[in-house]
């Protein structure tokens, strides 16, 4: 385990983002606050619409508008508020300080641009690298990640790499600037397993040579147990659960997190211990439920979920829960994930 | 109604009052709206010409040629005293009867050589294909300006000759949903089964077909109707004295310094005629094809 | 590529070879016989032994197919027949005024990049506006109207009413590149108007869906400015389906030439098939005809090459 360094790299207050659909209001992130350390590895997790995405294209302030906004909040990051940044100011946070890595390798590369070209652009932009100069500096890039051959392919296309080896490039593109923060939105999901592993450790390295912070989004809570520091749960647009990852794994509070951790096989469980998933729908982000968004689907629901929306509040050290009737330990520590029951 | 049943997720009154619906869908369609109000107005003007004309169209008057606009002849006379007004009204009918026509035979022997090409496949699938590609490598006009010499002027021709040309966009998208229905699973089930291959691809391709053939019939009634006047305008079309924009417009074009109104008018009718089959088929297409709309506005 | 390119070279050839089977039978098709034709125009060959002499010796006694292959042998030798009308060599006529149509085809090509492209990808980058909506509604009646009226119409403004343009006639470049100039202002915009109206549709809906794409927003990610993701990521994309409608919008600018150049007097090609109509001048039909068709197959040859060459995943394959 990595030191905690007490500096905050990027500080997350209120976020709220919304889009306005001809079918209504969807708020997609609400009331957002999280923050990370120099270094330090966030996992985001939750089930898809959960607002994972949308929060880290806030953070990048790459949301669609129309239909798509930030209404309030704060994104402080290297000391700054991005949101008051301009429009220039903050071309150059992006792929600079701040680079991101999309779920899917096979449309996030321009299929007509060389590979160099996409992946030496951000060197080209802000370190006014001269092309050729950046090209050397992509082949090496290309090295890096990994990619076989790496300095004979900058003259490659998309279509001669295959999804990996994209997403390899998709990396080396975000890192070309070492950049302070680095975003990774299921950059694996789309992969095979064995690619998958090989991408994390390698993104894992890369992020702990350049001293990068790494968010980390995910539905997959292996990938987040074993890579992330802290893990930030989410559920209809809300943080419902924050702690270390190895808290969030030896004593989930949220409900949720309880039933995310259920539905999952691990190896150190019992084979006849059968797989509970989580009961009913997710969210309809139009129609969320008063109350607790969770509520409906809750196993240990009590009067007040159905009336107000809980609050994240701290529950033990560095552990913080958004639930009126959090799973309790003391006297379980060890026992089956039986808690909804 | 069958047709509609693919488009229940995005409009679901489509499938259960069929045609009105999209009636309704068009309505609500800015420019299919203005189109299909411009269409009913060429078809009142065809119908009721001689209860709207305040002249008889071929009445010659040689005393009062050439005039501009005034009480008795709102939009003046023509070259030989005819008032333009009437003519114009009743040109309306030609225009409507070539569109039309030429467009339904275009449609019958398209539908019917692609029904062919599709179901036989190989080299009488080639053949066809290859023919539609050679058509179509021909500017539509030049080849109706041929065929009008070969055949010499008048609407019987022009019909025959627009639907000879217009007819490979039909068998185009025939074939098209002929192989794609074909690849069916149930087509094929069916067909293992024994049933008759025909009987089979009919009832699945109408509803599969119907939308693009809609709507490339209405964009060819427009193109039918620019071509029968591009004929006329060039003196190969419908023969005087009946009353066609097209003549008018030729005869009229060289009066343009004394009474522009004698072309401007009847060509604005043209445009009018053909702007409104191009909006109703790019209507048609938003409102009977939901998945061509994500693509925005192609023609395919 | 070597394989694409031969695919599209191989069907050219195919389709020219069809296309030459077509034109020899609408030829057949045309009322009386060629020498029937000629003998109608020069009376001295009103003479029935003299026609049969001549039949003879243009083969026209022999059956059809040897006909056909003698008839191809000669037009691909460059012997396009003789002009009954005024006795030229097709081929030279041909030729002749070849320069004249290639200028308007310039000028009309020009006309619609310089009109469509803004108005597409204006219209493109406001979408859902009524910037937009106007842009649409021009494009389709750009498509729509007829390039005789949208001719009389300029003529009407521009020379009658301002006297700005010449209503008519043609100057050639040698003359007076001024002259030469404002008579073919007019003749090319109309012809350019339905290319115009064609790209900016195609341009904006490839464009808008081009900037839908995730790799859209990768660039965006990496620092660009909302400018250079346009020119320098969602261009060349857009591009390359918009290549396709000029392939498609070439028939019309060759049909609209005929028009065109009829209306205005303008001594090329166009000019050369109409009046070959009118006189049932045979030998110029077919030229005119095949040539036609050569001329658009080209176009799409190029444009075949053009789209392989804009697009990796078919250069290198």
């Amino acid at each position: 385990m990595k030191p905690e360094s007490t500096e905050k790299l990027l500080e997350v207050r209120n976020l709220c983002t919304h889009f306005h659909t001809r079918a209504g209001l969807i708020r997609a992130v609400e009331d957002v606050s999280f923050e990370l350390a120099q270094g330090e590895t966030l996992g985001i997790v939750g089930e898809s619409g959960c607002g994972k995405s949308v929060s880290a294209l806030s953070l990048m302030r790459l949301i669609p508008n129309p239909p798509g906004r930030i209404m309030k909040g704060e994104i402080w990051f290297e000391g700054r508020d991005l949101l008051k940044l301009s429009e220039g100011e903050m071309g150059r946070v992006r792929g600079n300080r701040m680079a991101m890595i999309f779920q899917e390798p096979m449309t996030s590369l321009n299929p007509v641009l060389t590979i160099g070209r996409q992946v030496a652009e951000p060197l080209e932009i802000h370190q006014a690298a001269r092309p050729d100069k950046a090209q050397i500096l992509c082949g090496e890039l290309l090295e890096r990640v990994r990619i076989p051959g790496g300095r004979k392919r900058v003259k490659d296309y998309p279509h001669q790499f295959s999804g990996g080896m994209r997403q390899r490039a998709m990396i080396a593109m975000a890192l070309a600037c070492t950049p302070r923060l680095l975003i990774a939105d299921e950059p694996t999901t789309a992969l095979d397993v064995t690619i998958q592993a090989q991408l994390l450790e390698l993104m894992k390295n890369l992020t702990r040579d350049c001293g990068t912070s790494l968010i980390l989004i995910t539905h997959n809570l292996g990938i987040v147990a074993r890579y992330a520091d802290r893990v930030n749960v989410m559920y209809a647009g809300r943080i419902v659960e924050k702690a270390r990852a190895r808290d969030l794994y030896s004593r989930p509070r949220h409900p949720y997190t309880v039933g995310l951790m259920a539905s999952v096989p691990r190896l150190d469980q019992d084979v006849k211990c059968k797989l509970r998933p989580i009961q009913g729908q997710p969210p309809d982000l139009l129609q969320l439920p008063g109350g607790c968004a969770f509520q409906p689907r809750c196993g240990r629901p009590i009067e007040i979920c159905r009336i107000q929306s809980p609050l994240l509040t701290v529950a033990s050290e560095n552990h913080e829960v958004a639930c009126w009737n959090p799973a309790d330990y003391p006297k379980e520590i060890g026992g089956e994930h039986a808690l909804t029951s | 109604m069958a047709i509609f049943q693919r488009n229940t997720k995005v409009k679901p009154a489509l499938c259960r009052t069929g045609a009105l619906a999209v009636s309704a869908a068009l309505l609500r369609h800015k420019s299919a709206g203005a189109g299909m109000a411009i269409i009913w107005m060429l078809l009142v003007m065809a119908l009721f010409a001689p209860w709207l004309s305040p002249h008889d169209p071929n009445e010659q008057d040689l005393y009062h040629v050439l005039q501009g606009p005034s009480r008795a002849h709102l939009l003046g006379t023509d070259d030989v005293g005819r008032d333009l007004l009437s003519r114009v009204l009743y040109g309306a009918r030609i225009s409507l009867i070539v569109g039309l026509l030429s467009t339904l035979t275009a449609t019958v022997i398209g539908v019917f050589l692609g029904l062919v090409a599709g179901y036989k496949g190989g080299l009488i699938d080639g053949f066809i294909m290859r023919l539609t590609d050679t058509v179509m490598c021909i500017p539509g006009l030049i080849l109706l300006l041929v065929m009008a010499a070969a055949l010499g002027p008048g609407i019987h021709n022009i019909i025959i000759a627009i639907s000879a040309l217009g007819w490979t966009v039909f068998a185009r998208i025939t074939r098209g949903q002929v192989l794609m229905v074909r690849e069916l699973p149930y087509v094929e089930a069916a067909r293992a089964a024994g049933a008759s291959g025909w009987r089979i691809m009919f009832q699945h391709l109408l509803p599969n077909s119907m939308a693009p053939l809609i709507v490339a019939s209405s964009i060819t009634v427009g193109g039918a109707i620019m071509l029968e006047s591009a004929a006329a305008f060039l003196g190969l079309g419908v023969q005087p004295p009946t009353p066609s924009w097209g003549e008018a417009l030729r005869v009229g074009y060289s009066y343009l310094e004394i009474v522009p109104l004698f072309s401007l008018a009847p060509g604005l009718m043209i445009t009018l005629a053909v702007l409104a089959f191009n909006f109703l088929g790019d209507g048609l297409r938003d409102v009977l094809d939901p998945r061509l709309r994500g693509e925005g506005d192609k023609i395919k | 590529m070597k394989r694409y390119i031969a695919g599209r070279l191989l069907y050219t050839f195919v389709i020219l070879f069809l296309v030459s089977i077509l034109v020899f039978i609408l030829a057949r098709l045309l009322p009386g016989d060629p020498i029937q034709a000629a003998a109608m125009i020069n009376m001295d060959l009103a003479n029935q032994e003299i026609i049969q002499d001549l039949r003879i010796r243009f083969g026209l006694d022999r059956p059809l197919y040897v006909q056909y292959v003698i008839w191809l042998r000669d037009f691909i030798s460059g012997d396009w027949g003789v002009s009954l009308g005024s006795g030229e060599a097709v081929f030279d006529m041909f030729f002749k005024r070849l320069p004249v149509t290639l200028e308007l085809f310039a000028g009309s090509v020009f006309w619609s990049c310089l009109i469509g492209f803004p108005l597409g990808i204006l219209s493109a980058l406001r979408r859902n506006t009524w910037l937009d909506a106007m842009v649409t509604a021009t494009a389709i009646t750009g498509v729509s109207i007829p390039v005789f009226w949208e001719g009389i119409v300029l003529i009407y403004l521009f020379s009658v009413v301002f006297h700005w343009l010449p209503a008519a006639g043609f100057v050639p470049f040698a003359e007076s590149p001024l002259g030469n100039f404002t008579s073919l202002l007019m003749p090319s915009f109309v012809m350019g108007t339905h290319g115009a109206g064609l790209f900016a549709r195609y341009i904006r809906s490839s464009l808008l869906e081009v900037l839908g794409q995730d790799y859209i927003r990768t660039a965006r990610a990496k620092g660009l400015s909302e400018k250079a993701v346009l020119i320098g990521h969602a261009a060349k994309p857009a591009m390359i389906p918009v290549v396709t409608v000029v392939g498609l919008a070439w028939g019309y600018v060759v049909a609209g030439s005929f028009i065109v150049e009829y209306m205005f007097a303008i001594p090329g090609l166009g000019r050369m098939g109409v009046d070959a109509v009118f006189l049932r001048d045979f030998p110029v039909i077919q030229a005119t005809l095949i040539m036609t068709a050569v001329n658009v197959l080209l176009v799409n040859l190029l444009v075949d090459l053009i789209y392989g060459c804009l697009d990796p995943r078919i250069r290198i394959q």
